[in-house]
């Protein structure tokens, strides 16, 4: 009836911003990033990098709404860095621990392939 | 800040397994979470911080055994939230096909439309969803992203045998019609849209009833509807190391032996018992719960020692699960990436 559609859950809204970014007023070098339609798989990986950032002074991250799939993530770095330059050196570092990731497993999978040669 | 050891781990023994290792106890869990914060072992020499290099040389990924619909394997190295959103991202976000619209020529059977409607959605289809595209909502139908299945069934009794035929409609009795030049896009034989399985029953049907409906298949995502989940199951656990102290010998080494449900441990020819399949654990603490025993046996979990378990429906097998849920992942990445670019200019 006034069901929201369940596309709405991840499908980003004709000419919104994936990511915003609002600066913190009373602390230096803090902001607060809000990624759209996008949840605690990616929320609480980006902070699990960015805490292991040697700049970075604090990362959270939280969805404010249950039903709502956005989130929010605070960052607040020392004097060498902005906020907007540990995300993006955080999302950079991500991409790269996947493709590592994936080759290994491309690799384990072939080895597999050639020794037990169980199907395929 | 000088960091005097980077790869050996926290000189303190005592720190260094609260670091690495979840600890159970008769009462409990201990130091179940894990410390990603950067400076959490400044004090004691150790650096907690991200570097890709050491990640690299850490990392590893073992195959522990594998068949097309379950693939078990070792991923060590990594920190939980990676494990994490790997498996949500196999749940929930890898995209299959399934039925989504169904239209109901004819249903004289006792089963309603809607509930016959959702236990078709339910059926695992057997086609590759990346041949496909997702289906815009409010547009027509069109070859790239929708499948049509007939399910044409009528219950009779055999004019000469008495037996009844199609007593049970069956999800072999699902048959792919394809539209335009869909045939042209699953050359081989095997490749075909079809149920995963032949024998799933979808509904009891009595002589003189019949079923005659339109199936329409679209590809979307588990997040949507769990019946586009790509998995049965997609889970981890951590590794578990039981160690068992010396002193438990003789007799005691056999009531240690009796009371472990799983048989996890063995007796050496020393006579010490050592933990001899500690994969079998199921961390039921039976082991421990006699005070006397809780000190001379240990169980544990490395923290950054995930053992994997994906199990598919079909669709996909579940190694390219897991290759699709990376893809998806770095997508995801590169679009955040690319959006926290723009911000910048």
């Amino acid at each position: 009836m006034n069901a929201p559609d369940r596309f709405e859950l991840f499908v980003l809204p004709d000419g919104a911003k994936k990511v915003t970014m609002v600066r913190d007023t009373k602390i230096p070098n803090a902001s607060m990033f809000t990624i759209l339609k996008e949840d605690h798989t990616i929320g609480n990986l980006i902070r699990m990098q960015l805490i292991a950032d040697q700049d970075i002074i604090f990362a959270g991250y939280r969805m404010p709404h249950p039903l709502e799939h956005n989130v929010n993530i605070r960052i607040q770095t020392n004097n060498n860095t902005t906020p907007l330059e540990s995300i993006q050196k955080s999302m950079e570092c991500l991409s790269r621990e996947f493709t590592s990731l994936e080759n290994s497993f491309i690799e384990q999978v072939q080895k597999k392939r050639n020794v037990a040669d169980q199907y395929i | 800040m000088v960091n005097k050891s980077t790869t050996n781990g926290v000189s303190d023994p005592n720190l260094e397994n609260k670091r690495t290792k979840v600890t159970l106890t008769n009462s409990g869990v201990e130091n179940a979470r894990g410390t990603y914060y950067n400076g959490a072992y400044t004090s004691v020499g150790y650096d907690n911080s991200f570097n890709l290099d050491r990640f690299k040389e850490n990392f590893k990924i073992n195959i522990l055994s594998e068949t097309p619909n379950e693939l078990v394997f070792e991923m060590i190295g990594v920190d939980a939230p990676i494990a994490n959103a790997l498996r949500r991202i196999m749940i929930s976000e890898v995209p299959t096909m399934a039925i989504e619209k169904v239209y109901i020529i004819n249903n004289t059977s006792i089963l309603q439309d809607e509930v016959l409607a959702h236990r078709l959605g339910m059926i695992p289809i057997k086609v590759d969803p990346r041949k496909f595209n997702f289906k815009l909502p409010n547009k027509e139908y069109t070859a790239e992203d929708t499948l049509i299945f007939q399910l044409k069934v009528k219950c009779e009794k055999d004019a000469i045998t008495g037996k009844i035929i199609n007593e049970t409609a069956l999800s072999k009795h699902l048959v792919w019609v394809p539209t335009q030049d869909q045939e042209d896009m699953f050359p081989n034989e095997e490749d075909r849209p079809r149920p995963m399985e032949d024998d799933i029953p979808i509904m009891k049907l009595r002589p003189g009833q019949v079923i005659d409906i339109q199936c329409y298949c679209e590809k979307n995502i588990g997040r949507e509807h769990i019946k586009w989940s790509p998995v049965c199951t997609a889970s981890y656990r951590l590794q578990p190391v039981i160690t068992v102290d010396k002193s438990i010998k003789g007799d005691k080494a056999n009531e240690l032996l009796q009371k472990c449900p799983k048989n996890v441990f063995d007796i050496e020819e020393s006579g010490r018992v050592v933990a001899a399949r500690p994969l079998d654990c199921t961390m039921c603490r039976e082991c421990i719960r006699d005070p006397e025993f809780e000190e001379n046996v240990k169980i544990e979990r490395v923290r950054d020692h995930f053992i994997f378990s994906i199990e598919s429906t079909g669709a996909l097998k579940s190694r390219e699960i897991f290759q699709e849920a990376i893809k998806i992942f770095i997508e995801k990445c590169n679009i955040v990436e690319e959006s926290i670019n723009k911000l910048v200019n």
